[in-house]
């Protein structure tokens, strides 16, 4: 199943252009500040600020500017096909007589939002890299105001923040799958989805709200932004925690659902 | 339909036991039975919203019932149940993954019964397509008329022992339907067991050998399509002087009705062959000019079984 999945959302037209897409944004953000190769980018401090200095600079304010909303959405979008194309072609039907089991069905898709989580994180990083090599070149990590990284240290640290976001990204994509299962059509999936990212992300950033936003995954996106401070410690144990938890819960409703539903209704 | 009595019991292709299904407020299948043999193409007939969907929808596990049972190859039916490999289905219409093409559908929703490919009766079921050169366009720009084709081919192409085909006709040319109906009948001669879900009762007529009609999800009546259309006792007889044979006819012990038809006579008699009422007739200097069985066509007792809705329903 996870083949027959993995086939029918690759061949697919839009999944291409939505990783294109993603892809872009670093080429474009290397264009941009092309002009200040080797130097701090203005005044900006951060990632953004030393985005400049190296290809691995780029990769990592690429993912900073994406990780909150551009690549949520993204994988959000593809989350909800996988969860309710089949039925929306009527093929879900087919592959039960096939027959096909719930489980089988299940673990399939599953499977596919995991390799699309990855997909995500690796299609800006690779592209981050390229576009960075092209313009910037290979020099060692830079944090503004702070000691210039070793290459392991800042291989290692980027390794982990690229699995954290990848976890981010899994979350997402298991609460979408979730309301793709759930709602009728999965263009309804969709908007709740995005509509939720984006509720998620204003919520956020309301000071006053804030018991309410640290009840949601979104919460804890920007959380591995700290493994490149330079000052603060990094502790993502809280923000694993939460997208663990997103995503047992999701899973869990995904479950239900599939088990609860007659396919015929 | 029914299991023999004597001998070693055949266990039914497709049984039915009591099934009953509720949508909501709607009754749709209610303590429906039947069962389809090896070698029986049996039509499932009945208006709009009789409940030939519903019911096969429970034969094939997509809809769980809720009371009864499904079972299919003496095996009872749930959602992905083994058996179903062994069973080839067209339930709601055709669906196709729209931006692949045929072929790779095919091999899509083949991959998913975990066997290698090719299928069994892959080119047989090819052929029936009758594609070409299309099979390796993507679906989204075939018609009706090709997407039926290749889903029939999908439900062919792995030999199954039991077929479940529902509305297979739609979108067909004459030519299509003939084939199609040429490629069942053999099926049903190797040994399957078919149950066809149709409209399009002339064509019923000539493929079933039994049906089962149903009206507002419950069973009319169900047995062999001659029982149905009564063409085994009643005979159709031209003569040359239709009052003294039909005086003649009613005299015959065995002859339940004689009435005049037309030019003819239309005689029911359950218990007697041809030839002893047309020597009763001769014998009685009655010229006889031609007999011949008179079934009614399949639509008339169709509309007879199932006008006036509910109340000729059998509960």
């Amino acid at each position: 199943m996870l083949r027959i999945e993995v086939t029918t959302q690759l061949l697919r037209l839009r999944t291409p252009l939505a990783l294109a897409f993603l892809a872009a944004v670093p080429v474009l953000s290397a264009l941009s500040t092309a002009p200040h190769a080797g130097h701090r980018d203005g005044a900006q401090g951060g990632l953004y600020g030393a985005s400049p200095f190296s290809a691995l600079n780029l990769t990592m304010a690429c993912l900073d500017f994406m990780a909150n909303l551009l690549m949520p959405v993204v994988i959000a979008m593809l989350a909800c096909a996988i969860g309710s194309s089949d039925r929306d072609w009527g093929i879900l039907r087919y592959l039960y007589i096939a027959p096909v089991s719930r489980s089988r069905l299940l673990v399939g898709k599953l499977g596919a939002l995991l390799i699309v989580a990855v997909a995500t994180t690796l299609c800006v990083v690779a592209a981050g890299l390229i576009a960075g090599l092209a313009w910037f070149g290979w020099h060692p990590f830079h944090i503004i105001g702070a000691p210039v990284l070793s290459t392991g240290d800042a291989v290692g640290r980027v390794m982990a923040a690229c699995g954290y976001i990848t976890l981010c990204l899994l979350s997402i994509a298991a609460i979408a799958f979730a309301l793709a299962l759930l709602l009728p059509r999965g263009a309804e999936a969709v908007g709740a989805s995005i509509a939720f990212v984006i509720a998620a992300n204003i919520l956020n950033g309301q000071s006053a709200l804030h018991f309410i936003a640290v009840l949601l995954p979104v919460h804890y996106w920007q959380d591995w932004t700290r493994l490149f401070a330079a000052k603060e410690p990094a502790h993502l144990g809280t923000g694993i925690l939460a997208q663990v938890a997103a995503i047992a819960v999701a899973t869990a409703v995904a479950i239900l659902i599939l088990r609860r539903r007659d396919p015929a209704a | 339909m029914e299991p023999p009595t004597t001998g070693t019991p055949v266990t039914p292709m497709i049984r039915a036991s009591e099934l009953s299904k509720r949508y909501g407020r709607r009754q749709a299948v209610r303590e429906l039975s039947f069962t389809v043999e090896t070698g029986q193409v049996c039509a499932l007939l009945g208006p709009n919203g009789a409940g030939k969907t519903s019911t096969i929808r429970m034969l094939v596990g997509l809809s769980a019932p809720d009371a009864g049972t499904a079972s299919i190859l003496g095996e009872p039916v749930g959602l992905g149940a083994s058996e179903l490999s062994r069973v080839g289905v067209l339930i709601d219409g055709p669906a196709f993954v729209p931006h692949m093409t045929g072929m790779a559908n095919l091999k899509l929703l083949w991959s998913a019964t975990r066997r290698s490919w090719p299928p069994p009766e892959l080119d047989d079921a090819l052929e029936l397509a009758g594609l070409g050169a299309a099979i390796d366009r993507r679906v989204k720009g075939y018609s009706m008329g090709m997407k039926m084709r290749l889903m029939l081919a999908q439900a062919l192409m792995r030999a199954p022992q039991v077929l479940l085909l529902d509305e297979p006709a739609n979108g067909l040319d004459p030519a299509e339907v003939r084939a199609l109906r040429d490629r069942l009948a053999a099926f049903a001669r190797g040994g399957a067991a078919v149950l066809v879900s149709s409209h399009q009762l002339a064509e019923v007529q000539q493929l079933a050998t039994h049906a089962v009609v149903m009206n507002n999800g419950a069973l009319v009546t169900a047995g062999p399509l001659t029982d149905l259309l009564g063409g085994a006792d009643s005979y159709r007889i031209e003569v040359d002087d239709n009052d003294r044979a039909i005086a003649v006819l009613r005299a015959i012990p065995g002859v339940a009705t004689v009435t005049a038809q037309g030019d003819g006579l239309e005689v029911t008699a359950p218990d007697l062959q041809s030839r002893d009422l047309v020597s009763a007739l001769v014998t009685a200097g009655v010229g006889v000019t031609s007999v011949n069985q008179a079934s009614r066509s399949l639509e008339e007792a169709f509309l007879t079984m199932t006008e006036g809705g509910s109340e000729h329903a059998a509960h």
